[in-house]
């Protein structure tokens, strides 16, 4: 557990120093959420209706857009093969950067979320359900994008060809989580969707280790 | 069973068997497919609220119940390549994807024609169309993957671990029907109490469905064939490189 922790620290000092881009991609957050007001028009009725999806969606590209380098520095330096040869099983390493990540792009998404949606319209009494979805969500966003990241690491290239791949897994998480706020504000309750984006987490918390280390060995070869 | 594995476990040895049996396989499926046509197109009644529009049902069920069946067995294949390291599930695995991918779209298509004249739209966000149009994504990205890799074993690999991943896709499409009570109607043949539609009906999805699973295989051969001489080429040709250099 020392170990994990260390882990997890060694990977928020370097999000410290602004060796990773996870400033940039939580900044990117912020723009994106922006574009809807500016592309589909500054009605407040229409804003509402869409603003739990435009936050999903912007939190989704957000996440997109930093899992793509969840990997790949630690691949090409070499430092990644360091520590899988330091005793540490890789599936431990994959875990604790992938919490690293959550911790660095999730966590902050979900506190900045409640102030994103009083800007976008959305009503304030619904905070909490944004909230919720989104601390349930963005920790499976992560996982289930951890393995093309990796896979994308022993291909050399990433960019469209990742994001191409991680999207169409993404989706059911999107669905799920802006659907449990549209159905929480037209009054059917959203937790029916809650419990579904719940069963999503556990689930890939167990195949995603295995699966993404299996893809970095496969770089490896 | 395990003899059958190990047999064809074997490269060369599937390459040959893929060889003698490919014509076998072609032939069936020309049969069932002709078979179902005449049956679908000719033989059969039309619906009491549908009319004929339920002929597009022939192609459209069968192609659907492909999209799902072969990702099913890419996801058993890739799990023989991961865990046992199968040296040819991988290759299956891989070859199954365009030919998935296909019968996916396929199943769109139609199902979108059906819908205009029935539902009055050609598309609609309903739980069950939605979740075959990720299916697609899925294959896409998977076909994509792979075709990225210039080491085709390494990209066989790669596609057998993004399959698992893709794989929950599978029991929400095939409940998707029960859990969300939108648009598209629930099963009507694959059911645990037994089938709902009449025997007319019933004889051409069949022979349809068992068609196109031959077509599967066909195809299945015929590219694993393919990919098995590719990368026999491949071979000799570095062999040849290496003795006159």
């Amino acid at each position: 557990m020392n170990k994990f922790c260390r882990l997890i620290l060694r990977d928020i000092h370097l999000v410290i120093k602004g060796s990773s881009d996870a400033a940039a991609a939580l900044l990117f957050y912020l723009l994106a959420i922006i574009m809807f007001p500016l592309s589909s028009g500054t009605e407040s009725t229409l804003l509402t209706s869409i603003a739990g999806g435009a936050i999903w969606v912007a939190a989704l590209f957000s996440s997109l857009l930093s899992l793509d380098r969840l990997f790949r520095s630690d691949f090409e330096d070499g430092s990644l093969e360091q520590l899988a040869l330091s005793g540490i099983s890789l599936e431990t390493i994959v875990l604790s950067k992938c919490f690293a990540h959550w911790l660095t792009n999730g966590l902050p998404i979900v506190i900045l979320s409640p102030i994103l949606a009083l800007i976008i319209g959305l009503d304030f009494s619904y905070w909490w359900i944004l909230c919720l979805t989104l601390l349930i969500g963005t920790p499976s966003l992560t996982l289930i994008g951890a393995t093309p990241a990796a896979l994308s690491c022993a291909i050399g290239k990433g960019g469209v060809l990742t994001a191409l791949i991680i999207l169409p897994l993404m989706l059911p998480v999107l669905i799920l989580g802006s659907g449990a706020i549209t159905a929480e504000i037209s009054g059917l309750g959203g937790f029916g969707h809650i419990y579904a984006l719940t069963a999503i987490l556990p689930l890939s918390l167990l195949a995603v280790p295995f699966l993404a280390s299996k893809a970095l060995r496969l770089g490896w070869e | 069973m395990q003899n059958i594995f190990n047999f064809l476990a074997n490269p060369s040895r599937f390459r040959l068997f893929s060889q003698k049996y490919y014509s076998y396989t072609l032939f069936i499926m020309f049969t069932f497919i002709f078979l179902g046509l005449w049956y679908g197109l000719v033989n059969s009644p039309p619906d009491y609220q549908q009319g004929e529009t339920v002929r597009i049902m022939y192609v459209h069920v069968p192609a659907a119940w492909m999209a799902m069946m072969i990702y099913l067995s890419m996801t058993i294949m890739s799990i023989f390549a991961l865990v046992w390291r199968h040296p040819l599930a991988d290759i299956l695995s891989k070859c199954s994807a365009p030919i998935g991918a296909s019968f996916t779209l396929i199943a769109l298509v139609t199902g979108s024609i059906w819908g205009k004249p029935t539902w009055g739209t050609w598309w609609v966000w309903d739980a069950r169309l939605t979740s075959v149009f990720i299916l697609f994504l899925i294959y896409m990205g998977h076909i994509t993957l792979v075709r990225s890799f210039e080491d085709e074993y390494k990209g066989a690999r790669a596609g057998a671990i993004l399959t698992l991943i893709g794989a929950f896709n599978l029991p929400i499409i095939k409940f998707s029907v029960d859990w969300w009570n939108t648009l598209h109607q629930p099963a009507s043949v694959i059911k645990l109490d037994g089938p709902t539609i009449h025997i007319d009906m019933m004889i051409p999805l069949i022979l349809m469905a068992l068609g196109f699973l031959f077509f599967y295989f066909s195809f299945l051969l015929i590219n694993v064939q393919t990919e098995l001489n590719n990368r026999k080429l491949k071979k000799l040709f570095i062999q040849n490189f290496s003795v006159k250099h």
